[in-house]
């Protein structure tokens, strides 16, 4: 047990033409900072890649985070997929990638292109170890885990990529690791690795992608505790209670709307000081107080926020936008999806009787569904998250 | 003088964002950058009727089409 975790990032590319994704990943968290990923690529593509990869990893994930051998599991999924009646075999690919109390983390892979493992920037040749099962040959190693390390594991459409049409062989293993090593120091989230990884290939394939291609990359992180306040408690006496209950968490602070930083400039003894610089024209400017890491306007920028986030679930596309800009929406954005990995909401639930004027786009019901769907976003993106009312 | 515009979320709504411009705009055309002093601020309690302006501790309430005719009846008399 330590303060370590694993930031996880995957996203996929569809065969050009197809709807569905032949290439599952599944994530089994096992309490604190252990859990089971697994991608699964199924033979072919289609309904039918899809149905055997989903399967696969769903019955692998489960039964590892159940603390059975991967001897059963492989003999599970060898008798309970359906037999393709073209080419009467149960095929998919798969890898698993376990940490197990954020110290190490095991790599089981069967037929899928070799998790790339970077500590330092630096590619590391892990051992590994054959086993046979079931007539298959799997590969199993176990390396320790620490702060910084890089695990990515891909389906074979990214070696794949360019074959036949940029590049003769496809996108080579070692320059696929030359490509992300270029970008690993910098402190990209997994998410954001992964979305430049797949780019890449969607290049290389010249936008017709010849098979589903799938990424999950992996960061080893140190847990980094965040705290957002916004609205004032419903009860005016709860103010001191509400601020002396956020200040005194671990981690930074981000204060969202107005009347919400007066309480906290007041319960700090510090004075709140309004910029004026309109950075994104439809988002309020940010403020500063003295012990806050950061004071923006409320709901408007919250919105905004849930926008971004829920983008960033789907292609993330707007990550140009969020990823350097500096209004109030933004720099959230940027503290909740790349800094943080705890997150403690404090919700106030006083009515702001000028929001319950009907010709104004906001009401208490939009800010509090506001605050659920972020933190639902949140979860969705691996963080924990803690909600209290007040 | 300190001119404060309200930039909470109601009066940002209502187009205090348009109000701060034309602000910057007058007191630079009017070279008034070192008698008066534009400053932002959070919620001031009156939404209903924003986008809501204070001339130093005065508050008034002045709609983004009337920002010009403001500042030359309230801000310029002031000074």
């Amino acid at each position: 047990m330590n303060n370590l975790c694993a930031d996880i990032g995957y996203n996929s590319l569809n065969k050009y033409g197809e709807e569905l994704c032949g290439d599952h990943v599944e994530i089994i968290e096992q309490g604190e900072n252990s859990m089971v990923i697994v991608l699964a690529d199924g033979l072919g593509s289609g309904v039918k890649a899809s149905i055997l990869s989903t399967l696969t990893s769903k019955i692998i994930s489960t039964m590892m985070a159940a603390d059975m051998s991967i001897e059963e599991c492989v003999s599970t999924i060898a008798q309970t997929l359906p037999v393709c009646s073209v080419r009467q075999v149960a095929y998919s690919t798969f890898t698993i990638i376990r940490i197990v109390g954020g110290i190490e983390a095991e790599i089981i892979q069967y037929d899928n292109p070799k998790v790339i493992f970077l500590r330092d920037g630096e590619n590391i040749d892990y051992p590994s170890e054959a086993l046979d099962i079931a007539g298959k040959r799997i590969l199993k190693s176990k390396v320790y885990i620490k702060e910084g390390d890089i695990l990515v594991a891909l389906s074979d459409g990214v070696p794949h990529a360019g074959i036949g049409v940029t590049l003769n062989l496809g996108w080579k293993m070692e320059n696929i690791i030359e490509y992300i090593k270029t970008f690993c120091h910098v402190g990209f989230t997994a998410k954001t690795l992964t979305t430049m990884l797949l780019d890449e290939c969607y290049g290389l394939y010249g936008g017709k992608p010849g098979d589903d291609t799938t990424v999950c990359t992996v960061k080893i992180r140190r847990r980094e505790p965040m705290n957002l306040v916004i609205g004032p408690p419903s009860n005016p006496a709860d103010c001191n209670k509400m601020m002396s209950l956020f200040f005194s968490k671990e981690g930074k602070h981000i204060v969202c709307g107005g009347t919400t930083s007066n309480i906290a400039a007041e319960y700090l003894h510090k004075p709140l000081k309004t910029k004026l610089e309109y950075i994104d024209k439809d988002i309020p400017p940010i403020a500063e107080i003295e012990g806050v890491d950061l004071t923006t306007e409320g709901v408007i920028t919250i919105n905004r926020v849930l926008a971004y986030a829920q983008d960033y679930l789907k292609d993330n596309e707007s990550y140009r936008e969020w990823s350097s800009k500096r209004d109030g929406a933004s720099l959230i954005a940027r503290m909740l999806f790349e800094e943080a990995t705890d997150i403690n909401f404090f919700v106030g639930m006083a009515v702001n009787p000028a929001h319950q004027n009907p010709n104004l786009p906001i009401n208490f019901s939009i800010k509090m569904r506001l605050v659920d769907q972020l933190a639902e976003c949140l979860k969705k993106m691996g963080k924990k998250i803690k909600v209290s009312y007040f | 003088m300190k001119l404060t515009v309200c930039i909470g979320s109601s009066c940002h709504l209502k187009g205090s964002r348009q109000i701060v411009e034309q602000f910057q705009k007058l007191i630079s055309e009017n070279h008034l950058e070192d008698k008066v002093e534009l400053v932002g601020t959070f919620c001031l309690g009156s939404c209903q009727t924003g986008v809501s302006v204070k001339i130093d501790e005065t508050l008034f309430s002045v709609a983004p089409e009337d920002t010009k005719a403001f500042f030359e009846r309230e801000v310029l008399p002031r000074l």
